[in-house]
């Protein structure tokens, strides 16, 4: 299943989206358009959804409360919407569609309400709150059905879907660090402190399968690598060991804290995209890794998803990366800053865009243009 | 027999496999140092003095496409350089773009794409648009998973299927070959001669 639309009212930046999503979509835009802050719509109902310590307040919570997600540009009409389409492929009639709109108790403690949350599947409506019992009892409007097991039964799957959402953004020094930073490690670990833990929790045979082909795709790489494996020290913490060639003979074994920014990076990346089959959120991939390995990044995702038909959400930053010429526009979103908040278009929606597409030019040279700053020159003022 | 050290310079990825693979299956030791590349012939022009410049240190295989079929390859060198071509440099051009020479091994390019030999033209060079000519070959392939990846989706902005450049190189790197691919381009004939016969000038 993969998220084929996604609608939004007020949320961070964003006065008003409506986009379609295809398998494979990266997301562009200058510094500071909110390419994060879209992302973490997804986290945002990951948080929702999630079994253990999930939940509509804690997701609030954590981000600061009602007053941080609501966008700035949001005046007389103060609430917030959040809606998705599942559907099996972005071509296809949805399967279900998720909404639920939040507001801020008016008294007390301000705490964050639901306005609605509704459900269907393909044309039948399952869920349309506030019910009867909701004006009742507006207590209720507390949580969302979604988070409760015994409320959700019918539209599990999204439950489900939602609860498997994977965030990457992996730090490298908060991994080679884990140990003396320990006990202050993100919930849902967005940064990559516990990917050694993930590593370690799955099945011994996918796990020995997946590292076999991360190696091999490490080899190509990093041609010094020679060998991957995963070991644990004597107090039991995992750790991923790569034999690199040397000239002195067995001396060339080394732990994931001696790895380089952009093995580690490589590592994580490969690992997530063969890891699970629901939505994978990637911020920024070419971070640290050679300008050759990043013009083979969109291709590779592509070729990972042939075997799971996992959709990826990709922000970027980069020339290399969109100069395949195998991206379609229809898999750009770019995002565009303007007084009222962010705007955010398919980027075959935009004319002028579209016209260069047409004529043949590749997203780096079409779309990323857009992104630059319109006076980065006067950066050359500072000093 | 002496090794030729030689840098490529090319407008893309599957150029650079087939450059690689023509010093490869040349009679000439050759050891390619480098490979320039940078997406499409822009950075090739503008680069195109420089390399003319340091081919008297280090030979220059430059490969790119035809722009037009009125062009005259001859006159492209002309006008590319500011100053007399330097021996040491090879300069050659694909008519009308390198996907003819891929295709130019009919028999290994159909088999691969497995459609009837006589899909393709006995005369690749005559192509006016070799790519778009080879997309729509491969949207008649038997296998699905060649289609899915040369072919661009319905509704596609882009020209090219999402692992277009990665099947190719592969074709490239793996079956064809090109002494049979030079009976069926004159380009890549003339380019395959120049590299045979080619001997690097060294300075005084």
């Amino acid at each position: 299943m993969i998220v084929s639309r996604l609608i939004l009212k007020n949320w961070r930046n964003f006065r008003n989206v409506d986009v379609n999503l295809r398998e494979r979509q990266f997301l562009v835009g200058p510094n500071a358009s909110g390419k994060s802050n879209l992302l973490d719509v997804f986290r945002f109902l990951r948080d929702i959804a999630k079994p253990e310590g999930g939940g509509l307040q804690k997701a609030v919570k954590t981000r600061g409360g009602v007053s941080k997600i609501r966008s700035l540009a949001a005046r007389q009409d103060p609430e917030i919407i959040v809606e998705i389409y599942l559907a099996n492929s972005p071509d296809e009639e949805p399967i279900w569609h998720y909404a639920i709109g939040l507001k801020q108790e008016t008294r007390g403690y301000r705490q964050p309400i639901l306005s609605f949350e509704r459900v269907s599947q393909g044309k039948k409506k399952l869920l349309d709150r506030p019910d009867s019992e909701d004006k009742e009892d507006p207590e209720r409007l507390k949580q969302t059905f979604l988070e409760q097991i015994n409320t959700n039964a019918q539209f599990r799957d999204i439950a489900r879907y939602l609860e498997s959402v994977t965030y990457l953004h992996l730090v490298p020094q908060l991994l080679r660090h884990a140990d003396t930073l320990q006990g202050r490690q993100l919930e849902d670990d967005p940064f990559g402190q516990g990917f050694l833990d993930r590593v370690a929790k799955s099945q011994p045979r996918t796990q020995k399968s997946r590292l076999a082909k991360i190696e091999k795709a490490l080899k190509i790489a990093v041609p010094q690598l020679k060998q991957l494996q995963f070991e644990r020290d004597e107090s039991g913490r995992p750790h991923l060991a790569a034999l690199y060639s040397h000239w002195r003979p067995n001396a060339g074994w080394q732990r994931e804290d001696q790895f380089s920014d952009g093995t580690l990076r490589l590592l994580a990346l490969l690992w997530s995209l063969l890891e699970r089959d629901s939505l994978l959120l990637l911020e920024e991939p070419e971070l640290s890794l050679n300008a050759g390995i990043v013009e083979q990044l969109a291709p590779l995702i592509y070729r990972m998803q042939r075997q799971r038909r996992r959709q990826v959400l990709i922000s970027t930053h980069s020339k290399d990366l969109l100069r395949d010429h195998g991206i379609d526009g229809r898999e750009v979103l770019l995002l565009t800053p303007d007084s009222e908040g962010t705007m955010v278009e398919v980027a075959t929606k935009v004319k002028d865009a579209r016209a260069l597409l047409d004529a043949g030019l590749s997203i780096a040279d079409a779309v990323l243009p857009r992104t630059r700053p319109g006076n980065v020159e006067q950066l050359g003022l500072f000093e | 027999m002496n090794t030729i050290y030689l840098m490529l310079a090319v407008e893309d990825v599957l150029s650079e496999m087939v450059a690689r693979k023509l010093v490869e299956q040349s009679q000439k030791n050759y050891w390619v140092t480098q490979c320039l590349r940078k997406g499409g012939f822009g950075y090739l022009k503008s680069k195109i003095n420089a390399f003319n410049k340091a081919a008297s240190g280090v030979p220059f295989f430059v490969l790119t496409d035809q722009d037009s079929i009125n062009e005259c390859p001859p006159d492209k060198i002309a006008n590319w350089l500011n100053q007399p071509r330097n021996p040491n440099l090879i300069f050659r051009i694909a008519v009308m773009e390198v996907e003819s020479w891929v295709m130019a091994d009919r028999k290994a390019f159909t088999k691969f794409l497995s459609i009837p030999l006589n899909r393709v033209p006995q005369d690749t060079d005559s192509i006016p648009d070799p790519k778009e000519f080879l997309i729509s070959l491969a949207r008649k392939s038997r296998s699905s998973r060649l289609r899915a990846d040369l072919v661009p989706p319905h509704g596609a902005t882009s020209k090219q299927g999402p692992d277009y450049n990665n099947q190719l190189t592969r074709f490239v790197m793996g079956d064809w070959d090109v002494h049979a691919a030079r009976n069926n381009s004159k380009s890549l004939n003339r380019a395959f001669m120049r590299l045979e016969e080619f001997k690097p000038v060294t300075p005084e």
